[in-house]
């Protein structure tokens, strides 16, 4: 069995926003109005002169419990074997219970406008019906062996991308070691991207 | 990792209030006019303004979630009743077939009324469909299964009701949503303003005197469910208060929000509350406050679920 | 019996994720559990690689598109990194990966553009015209205004600078026209590179450093951020791994920049004083021998013995043949070694010695009291302690002992200068103190130090070889390598000889004439602006004859935004005197607004490029060139086609142009003739282009022993062709431990021979010191007397993650939506809280700056945050685009431009662009949005 996870290095990630771009123009999102599958936040930390600046890259978690998919009414959330949480956008009739259920704030809504904005914007859009969208882990390029484009770019090796049910997994070994770990886990969602703490720096 | 967030959504705002609302309403309103019917009376006029105010509300309530869609053909499969061998996880299905199936039942329920009811017998299309040989069948069907219909409908409204709480309180990202007391609260909610409509049916459009036992009853039903709900939002308040940052941050934005303090608690709860004790206790000279009490409740009923949509506090992590 | 509850230790929590979710599975539907791909399977679309080179940025990243054929309509769908690419290691920045969105930007330049009849410049009144009908525009004005050759000025950016200059030196020859105005010089490759390569002997534009990261146990930037973490890819991928690999990293910044943010240590110093910070380490280093004395001794000058002079200024003793004297360790020998070598430890009768560091007190040669360099060296920081320069620099002087023993005692370790010079005056002496902090640990041209590049090590090696053999090395601007190649630029452009007319550059002109009139003057104006405005407005004569500049051909550059004033740009360009404005862009630019004629090249992604290039800032050997990924989009052409056609105009000479492209490059101009009259006959709307693209494939495939075929399958292919990596050009290559330095002595210069030969040539300020020493930065204007007003902030500023430079790409809408996203950070001005409350400004509110010097003002927003300097504000200096045209960054964010005054140092011109304070007050009233 393959369970995908991402692991993200908070001591490399400079705050570049490869990856919003690289997954904006990989999976055709709407950056007219704002919105992304993946966001770099930008954060001030520690007290007085201790002050510390973080970036904090965040996506969709692929939880392994997820509430987004037990609240979707239609079936159009659905997760894969490998546990990727997906969205079928000709099934999702966009009443946004999975968006409300989300405990990561990862989905935003793609509307009819947005889908003539896309068409004008890229071309050829892939998409054809309306509907919630977030972060696939880049499914489609998983499927062809391929990372996700925002790991592939991810300019401060910050992105790590694995296989949790291979024991030999670089990501399988930092989850397991407790130096990557996941947000927000008392929730129950058990949530597939880990963290590793910038707060541990010498100095 | 301790950078946290804590912030509202704006992603279902009034328009999913005024579902949850009318929602609510409409199915208590159902249930307890065809509980009434069939366990107190037969009161046609009753069932009739009943069920079909209720059906109206129910469509209103439908058509306002519809109307927010995305994607709006793809409610089919919503629609479609195997969803419930589909997504039996997920409370939207189990509460748009509970809606759906509760319109039917409430109809079947109400046909032999209609059909008896001069008013409906005027109105030329209404007539001609009450006259087609299938829903003569079936109004006939009805009037032998009048208890299974009542029944079926009745549970349904309870479910629409019931799921209305229940919908909020799966999205465990937020204190104020993710406990039990959600689906409780709103169903209380649900059967308080249900009966205040009602009261206000009775007070100003069936105003029958034969009817002042059901007047009283209501009356009696809805003080009981105000105050429970008050204790349920008082042991609301208390939960919020620990517990969860959240939760804490919740309590901040309702107990300290005179709309919610003064307008909600104040006159959407306490004022009808005493209002409608006195009614209960000593009774009033007029109709009036009995009428002010349930627009009040009606008023207070959404406002709560307004406040509770938009009082969700949402942590997160960056 | 009794009840077990499940119990989940850690290790169970994963396993139990997996099952939980297989188990939960069963009470999902089984209909949906269907696989991805829910999109439509088109047979008729189809997928396809090709490979080219980023244009955003001189890191120069090699990419690669896909492109998705559907309906016969080819577009570009993703840019990625070279997988194969060792120079970025597979990845790009945003401005990468947004980068596709330039060439389907909809405020592109479409066709060629000509300012309507009777309007101003500056006004955007356009309108479209054929190519024919540009051409004709500009031959009509040339004629009528009978501009002549050294009227014309040619404005370069860094694209055309990077894979254009093979033409645009040619062209400039050929037409005559010894102007032209580089615009990455005055801001990144002469103020600051110059300092360094005065060390290394480098000058390879923005690889004279280039560290390895990778291999390093010490980590210090200096006053570098986008050249690393904000971004630069090929040495951020580098930085990542070296910070995972456990390198402790320092970060010197007056704010928390993005590079700082990942630093083990951020040292928020007052701006300007990075000099002091330097010095005092170097002292600290020197005093307590922290370096690699063998590596010194061998390889570097510091043995030299030296000698002040009655003024008090130090020259090497040198022999009369002009060769240096050394000491031989333990004894009183003074041994002569050769003038040029990278090895000290054979003198010039090939006895073999060790070179002394120290000279013995009262030791005398040629009638003078010598020393060493080292010595001499330590006496000139004397009085540089961490104490002294704790008091400027505001970081304790414990801490820069400890970073100074530190940094000292943990080799490999780097000491990184970044990118961008300018700045301050001292820059230049700032990163020749870095440079000899670098070589003081003997960390160059090798693993876990500064590497050189592969080019570079290419060319040097070259014509080492061709010097042996005793022939000339080649072409020169395709052979020469390190400081050869800028004196060839230099002598070119700065003697009128090397033109019919007799003028020089008027660069050079204007430094003639305001050194004669004793005013400040440059020394070494190479490709700056320091006397256009002059020569605009006619107040410049060379020889007794007025120099006037009548014609600007902009490519590629936006000196409205990039050079400052942005005001002086606005009069140059709208003066009366100017008669013809060419711009060549991609997009309306600030700077197109003032064109007369908009000529549009086609994007970066659409065109195959005329030549096959080395691999930019790789320590690794390849080649790499750009294939189109489509075909153009517009009516757009090249730009050896658009220089061809010009000279035509300006000269009527494109046969000479070829000519001198064949001298200067080694691009023979038959076959080029003779392909682009095939390609002429094939319609091709860029024939010249194609053609020298064929020819240089010819070159490239002989230089690497392969077909043409052979190398064009590769490039295909991979995207790059490999030749060599560091490790093997090492091994045979390193410098200066295999091949002497390419500076003037061959080893490295503590002791600068550029710096010495600019003091011959009368330059007196403390800039032309021959050894490291002390420049303060002039903020203000008294500087020490007073400490700053309650009002009153040092200024800063530095580029943006998501921005070139200030250039158009703020305008890709990819780019423009994460600029929205954080907003406050990279639009706003970065303002400390407490100073921000003491002046009653809070976040977002609006400012206005009032520079202390100039008075110039500009307006924006208060980024109130703790990761700036108390006295400092910053700016991120990469937005404030004006023209209109560009619909989504025109308006956007405040531009240094309109702040920073005219100043420039006397070396290179280099822009003193930090060196003044500015007052801030909030903007009060009705209508000011936050
Ligand atoms: N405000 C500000 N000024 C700066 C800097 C800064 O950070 N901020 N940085 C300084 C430094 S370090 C440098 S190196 C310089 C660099 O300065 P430049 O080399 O001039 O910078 P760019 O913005 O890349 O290029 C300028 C113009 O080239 C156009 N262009 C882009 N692609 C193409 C193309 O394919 N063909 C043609 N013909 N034109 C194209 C852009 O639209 C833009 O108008 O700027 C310096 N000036
Ligand atoms: N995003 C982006 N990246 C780029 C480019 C780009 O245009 N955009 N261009 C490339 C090019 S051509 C260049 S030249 C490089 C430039 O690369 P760098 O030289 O590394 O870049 P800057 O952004 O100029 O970084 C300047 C840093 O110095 C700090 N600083 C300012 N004044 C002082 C001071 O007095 N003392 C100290 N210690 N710090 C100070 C600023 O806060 C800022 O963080 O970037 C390259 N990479
Ligand atoms: S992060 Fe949110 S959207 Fe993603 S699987 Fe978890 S709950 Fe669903
Ligand atoms: S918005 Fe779409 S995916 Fe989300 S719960 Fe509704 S139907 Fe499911
Ligand atoms: S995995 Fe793919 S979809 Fe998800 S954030 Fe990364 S690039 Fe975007
Ligand atoms: S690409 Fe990597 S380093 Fe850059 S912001 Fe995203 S996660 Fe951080
Ligand atoms: S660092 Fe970014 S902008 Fe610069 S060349 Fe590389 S990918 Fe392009
Ligand atoms: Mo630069």
């Amino acid at each position: 069995m393959t369970r995908y996870a991402m692991v993200i290095d908070l001591n490399t990630c400079v705050g570049c926003n490869a990856c919003m771009a690289a997954c904006a123009m990989e999976n055709q999102t709407p950056v007219w109005k704002g919105e992304w599958r993946t966001y770099v936040h930008e954060k001030e930390i520690g007290v007085a002169e201790q002050v510390r600046r973080r970036f904090f890259p965040r996506l969709c978690n692929h939880c392994s419990n997820p509430p987004c998919l037990t609240v979707c009414p239609t079936g159009a959330t659905y997760q894969r074997a490998d546990g990727i949480v997906l969205i079928d956008p000709e099934r999702c009739m966009g009443c946004r219970a999975c968006a409300m259920a989300c405990p990561y704030d990862a989905r935003y809504e793609v509307t009819y406008d947005d889908i003539k904005l896309g068409k004008e914007f890229y071309g050829d859009l892939q998409r054809t019906s309306p509907s919630m969208d977030k972060c696939s882990f880049c499914a489609h390029r998983l499927d062809k062996g391929m990372k996700p484009a925002c790991v592939e770019t991810c300019v401060g090796s910050a992105r790590q991308f694995g296989d949790l049910d291979d024991p030999s997994d670089p990501v399988t070994q930092l989850v397991a070691s407790g130096i990557a770990q996941p947000l927000m886990p008392h929730l129950g969602t058990r949530p597939n991207v880990y963290y590793i703490d910038d707060l541990k720096r010498k100095g | 990792m301790d950078t946290m967030t804590y912030t509202t959504q704006h992603i279902w705002t009034w328009w999913i209030a005024l579902y949850l609302f009318f929602g609510g309403l409409g199915a208590a309103t159902l249930t307890i006019t065809f509980l009434t019917d069939m366990y107190c009376r037969p009161h046609r006029k009753l069932v009739l303004w009943g069920a079909l105010s209720g059906v109206v509300l129910l469509a209103i309530s439908s058509a306002v979630l519809f109307g927010h869609l995305l994607h709006h053909t793809a409610v089919i499969y919503v629609l479609n009743p195997l969803v419930f061998i589909l997504k039996p996880d997920s409370w939207i299905a189990w509460g748009t077939q509970f809606i759906l199936w509760m319109m039917v039942w409430g109809m079947l329920y109400a046909l032999p009324y209609m059909r008896e009811t001069p008013l409906f017998q005027r109105l030329p299309l209404v007539r001609s469909v009450l006259q087609w040989p299938l829903v003569e069948w079936l109004s006939s069907c009805c009037m032998k299964r009048r208890r299974i219909v009542g029944w079926l409908a009745s549970i349904n409204g309870i479910g629409t009701a019931v799921y209305t709480g229940l919908l909020i309180q799966s999205f465990p990202a937020v204190a104020l949503w993710h406990n039990p007391g959600v689906p409780l609260l709103f169903t209380v909610s649900a059967f308080s303003t249900a009966f205040a409509y009602l009261l206000l049916l009775l007070n100003v459009f069936i105003t029958d005197e034969n009817d002042d036992d059901l007047r009283h009853r209501y009356e009696r039903f809805d003080v009981i469910l105000i105050a429970t709900e008050l204790v349920i939002l008082f042991s609301f308040f208390n939960y919020t208060l620990s517990g969860s940052e959240s939760g804490y941050r919740s309590a901040q934005l309702l107990w300290g929000d005179m709309g919610w303090l003064i307008g909600f608690i104040g006159f959407g709860l306490i004022v009808p509350f005493l209002l409608e004790l006195r009614g209960v206790t000593k009774g009033w000279g007029s109709r009036f406050p009995t009428v002010a009490a349930a627009v009040l409740v009606l008023i207070g009923g959404y406002m709560l679920r307004h406040y509770f949509m938009y009082a969700g506090v949402y942590a997160y992590p960056w | 019996m009794s009840w077990k509850f499940p119990s989940l230790t850690r290790r169970a929590f994963l396993k139990a994720s997996g099952l939980g979710a297989a188990g939960l599975t069963l009470l999902k539907p089984a209909g949906l559990l269907k696989s991805a791909n829910a999109g439509s399977e088109n047979a008729a679309v189809s997928e396809a690689y090709t490979y080219s080179i980023c244009n955003f940025c001189s890191s120069l990243c090699n990419i690669r598109a896909t492109t998705r054929t559907k309906n016969g309509v080819k577009r570009i769908v993703k840019l990625d990194g070279n997988p194969n690419s060792t120079l970025n290691r597979g990845k790009i920045c945003a401005r990468g990966q947004a980068g596709l969105r330039q060439t389907y930007d909809s405020d592109r330049l479409k066709t060629p553009l000509i300012r309507v009849e009777g309007s101003k410049r500056g006004e955007v009144k356009f309108r479209s015209a054929s190519w024919e009908e540009a051409w004709e525009y500009i031959a009509k004005k040339q004629k009528a205004a009978n501009i002549q050759p050294w009227e014309w000025t040619m404005v370069g950016g860094w694209t055309s600078c990077v894979f254009y200059m093979n033409w645009a030196v040619p062209f400039a020859l050929s037409n005559g026209i010894p102007n032209i105005i580089a615009s990455p010089m005055q801001h990144c490759v002469t103020t600051g590179h110059l300092g360094t390569d005065s060390v290394t002997g480098n000058f390879n534009i923005h690889d004279e450093v280039l560290p390895d990261y990778d291999n390093a146990k010490y980590i210090l930037f200096v006053a570098n951020n986008a050249s690393i973490g904000a971004v630069s890819t090929c040495r951020m991928v580098r930085f990542a791994a070296g910070r995972k690999n456990g390198a402790k990293v320092v970060a010197l910044d007056s704010r928390q920049s993005e590079t700082a943010a990942k630093a083990d240590e951020w040292i928020s110093i007052r701006p300007g004083t990075d000099l002091d910070f330097c010095l005092a380490m170097l002292k600290i280093m020197l005093d307590e021998k922290l370096y690699d004395a063998d590596f010194l001794r061998t390889h570097s000058n510091m043995p030299f013995l030296t000698y002040r002079d009655t003024d008090g200024q130090w020259h090497i003793a040198l022999d009369a043949k002009g060769r240096p004297r050394v000491l031989q360790e333990k004894t009183s020998t003074i041994r002569t070694v050769p003038a040029v070598t990278n090895d000290n430890s054979t003198d010039v009768d090939g006895n073999a010695f060790y070179p002394a560091l120290y000279a013995p007190e009262g030791l005398m040669l040629d009638g003078h009291k010598v020393v060493t360099v080292l010595q001499a060296q330590l006496d000139e920081v004397k009085n540089n302690t961490p104490e002294w320069a704790e008091q400027t620099t505001g970081v304790p002087a414990a801490t820069i002992r400890r970073i100074a023993r530190e940094f000292g005692g943990s080799r490999p370790a780097i000491i990184d200068p970044g990118w961008h010079g300018a700045r301050y005056g001292n820059m230049m002496m700032l990163r020749r103190v870095q440079a000899m902090i670098q070589a003081l640990t003997g960390g160059i041209d090798r693993p876990g130090g500064w590497i050189m590049s592969g080019e570079l090590h290419h060319k040097v090696a070259h014509s080492a070889k061709a010097q042996k053999e005793g022939h000339p090395a080649g072409p020169p601007m395709t052979s020469l390598g390190g400081m050869p190649f800028a004196k060839l630029v230099i002598d070119t452009f700065s003697d009128g000889k090397n033109f019919g007319h007799g003028k020089p550059g008027w660069a050079w002109a204007f430094s003639k004439q305001e050194r004669e009139a004793g005013r400040p003057w440059v020394m070494l104006p190479v490709m700056a602006d320091t006397g256009l405005k002059e020569s605009v407005e006619g107040n410049l004569a060379f020889n007794g004859e007025p120099y006037l500049t009548r014609a600007v051909l902009i490519n590629a550059a936006n000196p409205v935004r990039h050079y400052y004033p942005d005001s002086r740009w606005k009069e140059i360009l709208s003066h009366k005197n100017m008669e013809l404005v060419i711009a060549i862009d991609v997009l309306p630019s600030d700077t197109t607004m003032y064109a007369d004629v908009i000529l549009p090249n086609s994007t970066y992604l659409e065109r195959g490029e005329p030549n096959i290039y080395g691999n930019g800032v790789n320590h690794d050997l390849a080649m790499v060139t750009r294939y189109p990924a489509i075909d153009p989009l517009y009516d757009t052409r090249e730009m050896p086609d658009i220089l061809l056609r010009l000279t035509e105009i300006i000269s009527g000479k494109p046969d000479s142009f070829m000519d001198w492209i064949d001298k200067l490059t080694g691009m023979p101009a038959a076959p080029v003739k003779e392909k682009m009259a095939k390609f002429q006959a094939q319609k091709e709307k860029s024939p010249y282009s194609a053609a020298c693209r064929e020819v240089a494939f010819d070159l490239a495939a002989k230089r690497a022993g392969v077909s043409v075929k052979q190398l064009d399958a590769v490039l295909r292919e991979k995207g790059v062709f490999m030749e060599e990596n560091y490790k093997e050009i090492l091994e045979h290559s390193a410098m200066p431990w295999k091949l002497p330095m390419p500076t003037g002595s061959g080893r490295v210069e503590f002791y600068s021979g550029l710096f010495d030969m600019m003091r011959k040539g009368g330059g007196t300020a403390p800039n032309f010191s021959v050894l490291a020493t002390h420049i303060p930065a002039e903020c203000r204007k008294n500087a020490k007397s007073v400490s700053l007003a309650d009002d009153e902030f040092y200024f800063t500023y530095g580029k943006a993650p998501t921005v070139s430079y200030a250039s158009t790409n703020s305008n890709n809408p990819v780019l423009a939506a994460i600029n929205k996203f954080k907003k406050g950070v990279y639009t706003n001005v970065w303002i400390h809280p407490a100073r921000a409350a003491y002046l009653g400004i809070k976040d977002g509110d609006a400012i206005r700056l009032v520079n202390t010097l100039s008075g110039q003002t500009a307006d924006g927003h208060a980024h109130v945050t703790r990761l700036i300097h108390r006295e400092a504000v910053f700016l991120y200096s990469s937005f404030g685009s004006e023209n209109p045209a560009l619909t989504r960054a025109s308006g956007m964010g405040t531009a240094t431009s309109k702040l920073i005054p005219y100043n420039v140092e006397p070396v290179v011109a280099g822009f003193r662009s930090q060196e003044f304070t500015v007052r801030i007050n909030k903007i009060e009233g009705k209508g000011v949005q936050a």
